[in-house]
């Protein structure tokens, strides 16, 4: 009997996965150990390796189709063996729910990806994926109002069957337009030929002057040429006017996207936050860094924020808590995130047990988390758990910045660009380095002077030199 | 005035049936006196045994063959039957030496002998002309040399044939079972037991008719007399008809030899004492013919016997004193084929006995007493004949296999008798035309269309001949025929007895050898009765040949459902038949069709089931009186429409109409009525050019719907018009159940205008 490849669980809370990529096809052979396909799971792509040796014999799951974790997807063995007749596993097309937690016992932190400030990445708003169907037509009832919360921001969620006849069908194809809002007059609600022309001639089809070229790319793309704006002579539908609504018709988010779409939806509509600006005169840290890397010793500025950072959070431990709006937990270690960018989105790696580590161990764990995070090799336990969240973008040029808190935390420390600016010190302007950081906190269990106090640590600690000669 | 009234009498005086007298054994001749008195000269002789031998080579190459064991073909891998006669050589033989080369045989599934031994008769018989035809790339000069040619050729084809090989007799299509050679007479061996009885008896019907003065000997085993058409063709061969005054100058008896070929075995089942009840067969005669047939039992292992007793039948065949029946006393070495080891109903002592008379090594000691051949000639001559068979079966185990691309090719003729010969051609009336009244208006009723066009045919073509039962004198249970007996004389127009099966074989063998028989069958229902000769002979011959043999015949049946007959009178069967492949099926459902295809079907050089409807016989319609025909496979709009198809045949045609009626009057609804007429062939294109401009269609039909040719029509929509389909294909046919005689019943049976236009309104 051939041996069930099955869709691996990565992670506790992992329970689909689609596959992006087979690095085989039926027929190959397939030695232990060898990569077999990547897999998508709402954290990130990893590789797969084979258990056994032999023959792909069969792949039940095609790329980029969700299926739940064990499913089977796919059978290897030696060529002519029997395959067991299970049909392929079904697409999960069902949203995943919103993880809520329970009130009597709050849920497990959840670190997932953080939403940027919306100046700072292309803005992907939620848009509605709920009403984009698989063949990236928009239903015409769909609203797509950016930032709206999507009733259920997952997959592209399975329309309620149209019942169309071939017929039907065969005309709205050869029209190049989408049959979703024609209401069939057949029996048991079929639309029939019938019902296509009569909505036709209601959109007044007839008058739709189009380019063969352009309705043969609109033929070839799907697009409803009832909803392309002609440009061309009398309103004629040209070539790039069905490019434009090719490129502006909403696609599926990737899984990570969505991801992110539906974890900061959560948090910034139920999570109360406020802001808090400091601004750090990073002048004489700058220098001592300096010195110290004419030793051979090197940090980054980060570094020393996040340590500022696991001072300060053991000093206010109410930041390091989690609030499900009835009751407040503290985490007993600190686990910090750090918010890494990726080419499509971001992951935040979490610090284990930050507060027992050295300069130096914090600088080794967060330098090689960013670097696995960038080659997408975080198994996905170091992508969860994390309990207070830097995110830093101080490389990317930016005064300031506010950042949604992640989920199941009590805040986040937004940190921008360190400029040279006039200041007045001891009474005399002088120009110093000095770097914005926003503190964003839940305000349900932190008010403006705690938020105040322990941003302000974090300055202080930055701005104290004679710390860090003891640190390092 | 009638052409014949019975006028007889009760007479119940006390007397007894006499049987006569049927000889057993009493050849009295020999080899020796043959060739003394000059009856058999020295060459032909030896020719005998050349294909008695020749014969036994090919059977023991056969034997060796499953073994893997013949030494010219060591690879070969022989797949297929092993029915080998050995033992049988001298039936064979003897009887192909006994009739004429142009005579016909017809043959059995053990028929490798009759093939070969017919074969060979033939050749050797042909002038260098018709050698040269056979064999056109054969380098022989001398005549001699040419005979040599075409029998090697001839058992090349065989093998070939045997070895499933494009050279082969039937291109393969055929094998060992079903070999044929028409061109030497040879109509056919037959894998159905007592299959080409009736065969046989067509073709001696033919000849009768045509007067060539051909005779047709037909082999078949002893398990084949216990078979209904065999015995029915006994009847048929027998018919006081074709010799007493019925027959006024024409009286001729049917021109055939029963052989029966009695090997005491039928698979495995001993005739003698187990399944038959007389201890010769040949007191089968008794029952048929008050001159027992001539039947006499001969001994088939003696080769001079054989040739004694089919010659002498022959010889009265041609005077008109047949038929004749002979049995012949054999024996089969082997098993059924090679898969029987023969423990368990018989004994190794009977084997022993019988092989002691062996047929051959008998001949060859007669030979050798009689001095026709020295000893060194003699091994000459076998080592001749396994030469010559080693050369051919190496050659036809290298020979090419059919193109698998032409798996269905051979399925149909599109032949058509355009041109009727001079011979034909002149068909004068014999005593009156048939009364054919048309309306004012031109109209002729369903069933004098169909008469138009048999008295059309029969006058255009002197082959066509008609019978069936109660057809003649009384002009057929409906009447249709009325008046063809008058017009054509009772060789043409003839009733038969109430035996379907013999009536749809005699025509496959009168439409083997030149005939166009239309035969009558009252009932559709009968056409099971006559199940094997319409689906495994007519159907299948022209494939099974290799396109060697056309089967020009047409089935009239008649469809009773609808006027209260019960089960076994009201059946719509044409989906039974759309089935069998090789015939054509077409119903029309007008008497313009009816006329114009008929015609067509008559000229078809194809098999076909010609359906009507006893419903419709009397309904009316325009048929004008100038010559047309409709080809068949084509469909007819009957009614124009643009939203809807109703796809239909037969009596349905006008329930589709009515249908289209109301629904144009009730919604104003545009529906459109396609007439298939045609099952078989089918036009596709018709019917999708309409569903393509529907999109939606209604198949109807009497047919009682499960299982039935509107599935197909539904499943071809399906595949070849999907996107045209703006709602389900839907099928209204009968119940699936059976015709009941209750009145009440058999409308909620039937399928009607109302329950057409349901169906519709369902899917609009």
């Amino acid at each position: 009997m051939a041996q069930a490849v099955a869709m691996p669980k990565f992670g506790q809370m992992v329970e689909e996965s689609s596959i992006v990529k087979w690095h085989k096809k039926e027929g190959d052979s397939v030695r232990k150990g060898e990569i077999l396909f990547e897999i998508e799971t709402d954290k990130a792509v990893m590789e797969v390796e084979s258990f056994f040796e032999g023959t792909l014999l069969k792949i039940l799951v095609k790329e980029n189709v969700s299926v739940p974790v064990s499913s089977v997807v796919g059978y290897i063995g030696t060529p002519g063996e029997a395959i067991p007749a299970t049909p392929p596993p079904t697409a999960a097309a069902a949203p995943v729910p919103p993880q809520t937690p329970a009130p009597a016992q709050p849920a497990k932190p959840q670190p997932a990806p953080v939403q940027q400030a919306s100046a700072a990445l292309p803005a992907v708003a939620p848009r509605a994926p709920a009403s984009v169907r698989p063949d990236g037509l928009v239903p015409s009832d769909a609203k797509v109002t950016p930032g709206a919360r999507a009733p259920a921001p997952a997959l592209p969620a399975a329309p309620a069957r149209q019942i169309i006849s071939p017929r039907a069908k065969a005309l709205v194809k050869r029209s190049c337009i989408d049959p979703s809002p024609i209401a069939g007059s057949g029996p048991g609600g079929r639309v029939q030929e019938r019902d296509v022309r009569a909505y036709m001639e209601s959109r007044n089809y007839s008058a739709i002057r189009i380019s063969p070229a352009a309705k043969k790319l609109a033929a070839a793309r799907e697009v409803d040429i009832l909803r392309v704006r002609g440009t061309g002579a009398g309103g004629r539908i040209m070539i790039h006017d069905v490019e434009r609504a090719v490129a502006e018709r909403p696609r599926a988010l990737t899984k990570m996207r969505q991801v992110i779409a539906r974890r900061l939806t959560e948090s910034f509509t139920t999570t109360p936050h406020f802001y808090v600006t400091v601004a750090a005169d990073i002048t004489d840290l700058l220098v001592f860094r300096k010195d110290l890397k004419n030793r051979g010793e090197v940090y980054t500025v980060t570094d020393f924020v996040l340590e500022a950072v696991i001072m300060s959070l053991q000093e206010f431990p109410i930041l390091n808590s989690v609030c499900d709006g009835r009751t407040v937990r503290w985490h007993g270690s600190v686990d910090l995130g750090m918010a890494v960018s990726l080419e499509d989105g971001l992951v935040v790696p979490a610090i284990r047990n930050a507060q027992d580590l050295g300069m130096r161990e914090l600088h080794d764990t967060a330098a090689s988390l960013a670097a696995r995070a960038r080659e997408g090799k975080l198994t996905p336990d170091e992508m969860t758990g994390s309990t207070f969240t830097v995110s830093n973008m101080g490389m990317l040029d930016v005064d300031t910045f506010h950042a949604i808190i992640n989920p199941g935390e009590a805040g986040i420390l937004a940190v921008a660009t360190a400029r040279d600016r006039v200041v007045a010190r001891n009474g005399k302007m002088e120009i110093r380095s000095m770097m914005n950081m926003t503190l964003s906190v839940d305000h349900r269990i932190v008010d403006g002077s705690l938020a105040a106090d322990f941003v302000n640590a974090i300055r202080k600690k930055l701005e104290d030199v004679a710390l860090w000669t003891s640190l390092t | 005035m009638p052409n014949y009234l019975s006028n007889m009498r009760p007479d119940f005086k006390p007397r007894t049936v006499q049987c006569g007298k049927i000889p057993c054994y009493q050849y009295r001749g020999s080899l020796k006196d043959a060739v003394a008195d000059g009856s058999l000269s020295k060459q032909t002789a030896i020719d005998m045994l050349e294909d008695m031998l020749t014969i036994r080579e090919f059977e023991e190459m056969i034997v060796k063959l499953r073994s893997g064991a013949y030494e010219p073909t060591p690879t070969y891998n022989y797949r297929g039957p092993t029915h080998v006669s050995i033992g049988q050589e001298a039936t064979s033989v003897g009887a192909c030496f006994g009739i004429a080369p142009d005579d016909y045989i017809t043959s059995t599934h053990r028929g490798h002998g009759d093939s070969i031994a017919k074969g060979c008769a033939a050749i050797r018989a042909m002038d260098v002309e018709d050698l040269q035809a056979r064999v056109p790339d054969a380098k022989a000069k001398s005549r001699k040399e040419l005979v040599e040619a075409a029998l090697e050729d001839h058992v090349y084809r065989t093998i070939a044939e045997l070895f499933g090989k494009e050279d082969g007799y039937c291109k393969g299509r055929g094998g060992g079972m079903h070999i044929a050679d028409f061109k030497v007479g040879h109509l056919g061996a037959n894998a159905i037991v007592g299959g080409g009885v009736p065969i046989a008896t067509g073709a001696a019907t033919a000849a009768r008719y045509l007067g060539d003065g051909i005779v047709t000997c037909c082999f078949a085993g002893d398990g084949a007399y216990a078979n209904g058409v065999v015995l029915e063709s006994l009847n048929w061969a027998a018919m006081g008809q074709f010799t007493n005054a019925l027959a006024k100058d024409k009286a001729f008896g049917l021109p055939v030899i029963y052989l029966i070929v009695n090997n005491h075995y039928g698979m495995t089942h001993r005739s003698d004492d187990e399944v038959m009840g007389v201890e010769f067969m040949s007191r089968r005669a008794a029952g048929f013919a008050d001159n027992n047939m001539h039947a006499e039992t001969v001994n088939g292992m003696d080769v001079m016997a054989v040739r004694d007793a089919v010659m002498r039948a022959a010889e009265g065949c041609r005077k008109g004193k047949g038929p004749y029946l002979v049995e012949l006393d054999t024996y089969r070495y082997y098993g059924h084929s090679l898969s029987d080891p023969r423990n368990e109903y018989r004994t190794k002592d009977e084997e022993m006995a019988w092989k002691a008379v062996d047929p051959v090594e008998t001949f060859e000691r007669d030979l050798l007493e009689a001095k026709v051949v020295s000893p060194a000639k003699l091994n000459a001559l076998r080592q001749k004949v396994a030469d010559r068979n080693a050369r051919a079966a190496k050659k036809a185990a290298d020979a090419a296999d059919p193109n698998p691309a032409d798996v269905i090719k051979y399925m149909y003729t599109d032949t058509a008798a355009d041109k009727v010969p001079e011979r034909f051609a002149k068909v004068e009336i014999v005593k009156e035309a048939p009364v054919i009244k048309r309306t004012d208006a031109g109209e002729l009723t369903y069933k004098d269309a169909i008469k138009e066009a048999l008295f059309e045919e029969m006058l255009r073509d002197g082959r066509v001949i008609h019978y069936g039962e109660d057809i003649s004198d009384y002009g057929g249970a409906f009447k249709v025929t009325k008046g063809l007996l008058e017009a054509f004389g009772r060789q043409r127009v003839f009733n038969s007895p109430i035996s379907e099966a013999a009536l749809c074989g005699v025509a496959v063998g009168a439409a083997m050898t030149g005939l166009r028989p239309v035969v009558e069958l009252m009932y559709m229902d009968f056409c099971l009765m006559a199940s094997d000769q319409i689906s495994n002979q007519a159907a299948k011959w022209h494939y099974m040949s290799g396109a060697c043999a056309e089967i020009p015949l047409v089935y009239r049946a008649s469809v009773g459902g609808g006027k209260g007959y019960g089960g076994q009178h009201s059946q719509t069967l044409e989906s039974v038949f759309a089935h069998i492949p090789g015939l054509y099926v077409v119903y029309p459902a007008t008497p313009y069709d009816a006329k114009g295809m008929l015609k067509s079907a008559i000229r078809d050089n194809n098999p076909i089931l010609f359906v009507e409807s006893q419903l419709l016989y009397g309904n009316k319609g325009v048929v004008p009186r100038e010559e047309y025909l409709i080809p068949l496979g084509t469909a007819d709009v009957k009614r124009q429409g643009k939203d809807l198809t109703i796809v239909c045949w037969g009596p349905a045609v006008l329930d589709s109409l009515a249908a289209a009626e109301m629904l144009e009057k009730e919604s104003g609804v545009s529906v459109e009525v396609l007439d298939l007429r045609s099952l078989v062939p089918l036009d596709e294109a018709a019917i999708l050019e309409s569903v393509r401009k529907t999109g939606r269609c209604v198949v109807a039909s009497q047919c009682i719907t499960i299982g039935s040719y509107m599935g197909d029509i539904t499943s071809l929509i399906m595949e070849k018009a999907f996107d045209s389909l703006d709602a389900p294909v839907v099928r209204v046919g009968a119940k699936n159940g059976i015709a009941p005689q209750s009145h009440i019943l058999e409308a909620a049976f039937l399928p009607n205008a109302k329950d057409i236009a349901a169906a519709a309104r369902g899917i609009l």
